[in-house]
């Protein structure tokens, strides 16, 4: 049986932000990605060493999953959320929400979105997409980072939605059960800024934050001795980019979408030095993307010697300096 | 960032960016991936040299096809034995030749679904000889029995 939903499919910068503003957007709430970001306190730092993954690395968002719940908390929206140990049962539940006429989100590994090129897809369990139909046994998809709709077989995406390991979605979905069409958003967008701020200065873990930014100027200098060879080394630090710009951010590893979520946030609160702020954090964002340029730069030169390591590493710990500054200011503003 | 200074054509890999447009306010436009333009060349070619490097040491019973594929798909170790459901000290041992032959199917079939490969993927490579890659074509086709697939070899229809 053949069910295609009319859903209107639109870009994001960001999957989890897109997929959860797509769906208040369908139930009424008119809500923009940047204020979903903001509010759900999305920006963050994170460097992180662990077996989970295959080379050390660094988050710019906060935990996934974590934006959806702060959204469904500030704004008192109520999601219906649903996990399955059995497949079969996680995918008839899934069909039946379709045939019903509720587009869902699902958690899936990224790795198995066939749609996508192949040298964007990597295993991450993180990625979230709306289902919007069943048809001629293939499942329609809105996934934020696609042009368009998108088509994906049954088979994998049971492989995406049961793929185990690290933050495994476990078949995970859910769907808005109560959206009210107009919310004040006053209180919660400054609840999102103090969390944030509180996240980037506060946290008492020395990988997190502003203090993550330090320790990943710091560790980058000890790349070298964790790679195979030179192109692997090449390989990761271009990376940097992809985890700055293309990795569903929206340029700068969030930190255009969060000046945007500011300036926004500065006209709904009428509060001038929000704007000021919204212009600070994009000159942040501008001096990110040179860290993504360098990178790539010295990447595809294989110019990846110990000063060029230092010069890349003193470019980090300098944003992280900036967004200490930054957090410290704005706090004082909310 | 200025709008202006963000455009890229590239088709194959668009995404939102959020700019600052002419009148000064934020918001997203759509634009190809930079990165991907100026070097999806650079990335292949890395790409190509790992697998010919793994491929030999496949070849010369260093490593097994587990280790060849976790290493091209960059997962974890703690990643991957989660899925496998084995301990990471067992994982590592499926790493080696000699542990690796004393596989169940039932294992091997779990690391294909892993790697979303044929399962007759994890004991054998086929290699198109360059010349023939633009028109030869495969079709993998699964059949009721799971450890048993069918595979269809073609000139493509256009050539």
């Amino acid at each position: 049986m053949n069910k295609v939903i009319d859903f209107e499919h639109r870009m994001a910068a960001h999957c989890e932000t897109g997929t959860l503003t797509a769906l208040l957007n369908y139930n009424g709430l008119q809500i923009t990605e940047p204020l979903v970001f903001g509010i759900a306190n999305g920006i963050f730092f994170g460097y992180l060493e662990s077996s989970n993954f295959p080379f050390p690395t660094f988050i710019v968002r906060s935990r996934p999953g974590q934006i959806r719940e702060n959204i469904s908390k500030r704004l008192n929206i109520k999601l219906k959320k649903y996990r399955f140990k059995n497949a079969e049962k996680g995918e008839a539940q899934l069909d039946e929400l379709i045939y019903k006429g509720i587009p869902t989100a699902a958690q899936v590994d990224f790795f198995y979105m066939t749609y996508m090129p192949d040298w964007q897809r990597v295993h991450i369990n993180v990625h979230f997409i709306n289902i919007i139909g069943i048809k001629d046994g293939k499942y329609i998809i809105s996934d934020s980072y696609y042009p368009k709709k998108s088509e994906l077989s049954k088979e994998m995406m049971r492989k995406a939605r049961w793929a185990g390991g690290f933050m495994a979605p476990k078949g995970f979905i859910y769907y808005p059960v109560d959206v009210p069409e107009s919310i004040d958003l006053k209180k919660p967008i400054v609840t999102g800024i103090k969390r944030a701020c509180r996240n980037m200065l506060s946290l008492p873990v020395p990988f997190v934050g502003v203090k993550g930014i330090y320790k990943f100027a710091d560790k980058i200098k000890e790349w070298p001795s964790l790679v195979r060879d030179t192109e692997h080394l090449s390989h990761e630090i271009m990376k940097i980019n992809i985890l700055l710009e293309d990795q569903g951010t929206g340029g700068a590893g969030f930190r255009f979408m969060y000046a945007t979520f500011l300036q926004q946030a500065a006209d709904i609160l009428k509060n001038e030095n929000l704007a000021d702020m919204s212009k600070k954090m994009m000159d942040i964002g501008d001096k990110w993307r040179e860290i993504s340029y360098f990178a790539a730069k010295i990447g595809k030169n294989r110019d990846l010697g110990k000063e060029r390591l230092n010069e890349l590493s003193e470019l980090i710990r300098n944003r992280g300096d900036e967004e200490k500054k930054f957090f410290r200011d704005l706090r004082k503003m909310v | 960032m200025k709008e202006k200074d963000l455009y890229v054509d590239f088709k194959p890999q668009q995404a939102v960016y959020y700019v600052e447009k002419d009148d000064s306010t934020y918001g997203p436009v759509i634009s190809g991936s930079q990165l991907s333009h100026d070097y999806l060349e650079d990335f292949y070619f890395k790409r190509k040299n790992l697998e010919k490097e793994l491929r030999e040491q496949l070849a010369d019973n260093q490593i097994s096809p587990v280790y060849y594929y976790m290493t091209l798909q960059e997962i974890g170790i703690g990643d991957l034995a989660s899925r496998v459901g084995v301990s990471k000290r067992k994982l590592k041992k499926h790493f080696k030749p000699k542990y690796f032959e004393r596989l169940s199917v039932r294992i091997i079939k779990k690391y294909a679904t892993i790697f979303n490969i044929p399962i007759v993927s994890l004991l054998q490579l086929v290699i198109v000889k360059q010349e023939d890659q633009e028109r030869i074509e495969f079709e993998y086709m699964n059949t009721k029995n799971d450890c048993f697939i069918i595979t269809k070899i073609g000139i493509k229809e256009n050539e």
